[in-house]
């Protein structure tokens, strides 16, 4: 019998994430494993004016599942969406209300605005468009040869993706993808030199996205936009003009960066991996599901998303009181024991994945599926049109404890 | 095995159709998740257990 000393919990410091362990995913995992095992409730406080004061943190795959379905317990729409104190759409911290601040009825109208255009169905026609993005990313990355494929690769297909879904015109492409990039890593300097920028930056997308709207009342089409300032069958807009905002900032936050950081982090592990490198070679014609939810369980692109409870009860043996904030952390979830055959091993097979990076609940990831689609097709060109893809250098990670981007990624790529 | 899904609940996810395609479908203009095939065989079970299992908003139900 070995005894172990618990490790110490940094579970929410910058630094445990941008010095991760790159054989470890860039993941504490043994912290992790001793907040599922020892305190599957624990009580996370901080001292930081610009981070929440303090949530019990729940980290088992179940207790995930649980906080997240359960939102009658645990509130979306009472202030909060992570750790951070200032979040775009946090109406009650001077944002804007969006589907992920609000509940029930309200959270379903909004929801079901947009449904239709993020179905498996729908999302399965913008196949054409995300091949040709896919072709010219790989064009780009074959005349360099040797590159950093987060920038090379990874940047470009998410964002003209979201580009497409929202229906941004050619033209304000590259300024909107410019606003963007800021919300990507507030706290990671190389990135935004000062907090200032990322709330300079949402305010540029605030103020253009009014003007998105009086552009798609006048000309409606088939994207996200025109939904969301489209009106009912009485006449009345479907969704406030502080909706309509929120909802905005939430694609921008969430749509691009997320699919970013998980093809780098999916890239890498087939690095690692070269049973598995040699597994998807196999399959480049046609890239199954399964690899694509094993890179985006591996990367847990979000840590953690909070809510709040709603009255007063008990959670292993903790007292959680009315308004307390509880975190679920994803990324703890996403490597736990209880619901995962060997969950520290890269496996692009898995068939049982329970993963929780997209959610798990009412919430749950409306873009799933344009972000699953995304990354398989552009694996498959990727693959089909290189004969190797070998590492050129050590990955780094972005210094953020909620977003986990990979800030560098030097690869060496061979035509086919 | 009968499936049955609860159309009031159901906001198309559409974990269900990724899991068993076979057995649910969400068309262009459906409001809800279309059930293909309410009956299926008990060869079936895990796939369309797995289905119910993955609904975010506890929809379906399986009977039988
Ligand atoms: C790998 C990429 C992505 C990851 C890991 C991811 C992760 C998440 C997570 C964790 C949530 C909250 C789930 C919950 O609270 O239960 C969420 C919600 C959401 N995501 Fe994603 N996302 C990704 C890509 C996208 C894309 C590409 C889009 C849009 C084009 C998108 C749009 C949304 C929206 C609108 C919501 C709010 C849904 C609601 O509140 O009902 N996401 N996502
Ligand atoms: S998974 Fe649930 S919510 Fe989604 S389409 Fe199927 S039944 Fe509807």
């Amino acid at each position: 019998m070995t005894t172990t000393t618990a490790p110490e919990i940094k579970i929410f410091d910058y630094d445990t994430y941008a010095e991760g362990d790159p054989t470890t995913f860039g993941l504490p995992l043994e912290q992790y494993r001793h907040l599922r095992d020892e305190e599957p409730c624990y009580l996370q406080e901080f001292d930081d004016p610009m981070l929440i004061d303090r949530a019990w943190v729940v980290s088992r795959n179940e207790d995930i599942w649980e906080v997240d379905r359960n939102t009658e317990l645990y509130a979306a729409d009472r202030g909060y969406v992570n750790i951070w104190q200032v979040v775009p759409i946090d109406p009650k911290n001077g944002g804007m209300p969006a589907m992920l601040t609000t509940d029930g009825e309200r959270h379903r109208a909004q929801r079901q605005v947009l449904a239709k255009g993020f179905t498996p169905g729908f999302v399965r026609k913008l196949e054409g468009k995300f091949r040709q993005y896919a072709k010219d990313v790989v064009d780009d990355a074959l005349e360099k040869g040797t590159f950093n494929f987060v920038h090379t690769i990874a940047h470009n297909m998410p964002m003209e993706a979201l580009g497409d879904v929202l229906g941004v015109p050619q033209e304000d492409r590259a300024k909107f993808f410019g606003w963007v990039d800021k919300f990507a890593a507030p706290f990671d300097t190389r990135i935004t030199a000062s907090f200032d920028e990322v709330m300079e930056a949402i305010g540029n997308l605030m103020v253009y996205s009014e003007e998105l709207a009086e552009l798609k009342r006048a000309n409606p089409a088939d994207d996200v936009m025109s939904r969301l300032v489209a009106s009912g069958e009485g006449g009345d807009p479907l969704m406030s003009p502080e909706e309509i905002m929120g909802n905005v900032a939430l694609l921008a936050s969430g749509a691009a960066e997320s699919t970013r950081t998980a093809m780098s982090h999916g890239m890498h592990e087939l690095m690692r991996n070269p049973e598995a490198m040699a597994w998807v070679r196999e399959r480049k014609d046609n890239i199954p599901n399964t690899l694509i939810q094993e890179m985006v369980r591996i990367a847990s692109p979000f840590t953690h998303l909070v809510r709040t409870a709603t009255r007063d009860h008990e959670l292993h043996g903790k007292q959680v009181k009315e308004g307390d904030i509880v975190a679920m952390l994803f990324a703890a979830g996403n490597f736990d024991e209880r619901a995962f055959d060997r969950p520290e091993v890269f496996q692009p097979d898995r068939i049982e994945n329970p993963h929780v990076s997209f959610g798990r609940g009412p919430h749950k990831c409306l873009g799933q599926h344009v972000a699953s689609l995304e990354m398989k097709i552009l694996f498959e060109e990727l693959f089909q049109r290189t004969s190797s893809i070998e590492p050129a250098g050590p990955i780094s990670y972005v210094r953020d404890a909620y977003s986990r981007g990979v800030y560098e990624l030097p690869v060496t790529i061979t035509p086919a | 095995m009968k499936i049955t899904v609860d159309t009031n609940l159901c906001e198309v996810h559409g974990d269900c159709v990724v899991v068993a395609p076979d057995f649910f479908d969400i068309g262009e203009d459906d409001e809800v998740v279309q059930v293909l095939d309410a009956e299926p065989g008990e060869e079936h079970r895990a796939t369309v257990v797995q289905a119910a299992k993955m609904c975010p908003v506890a929809a379906i139900r399986i009977e039988g």
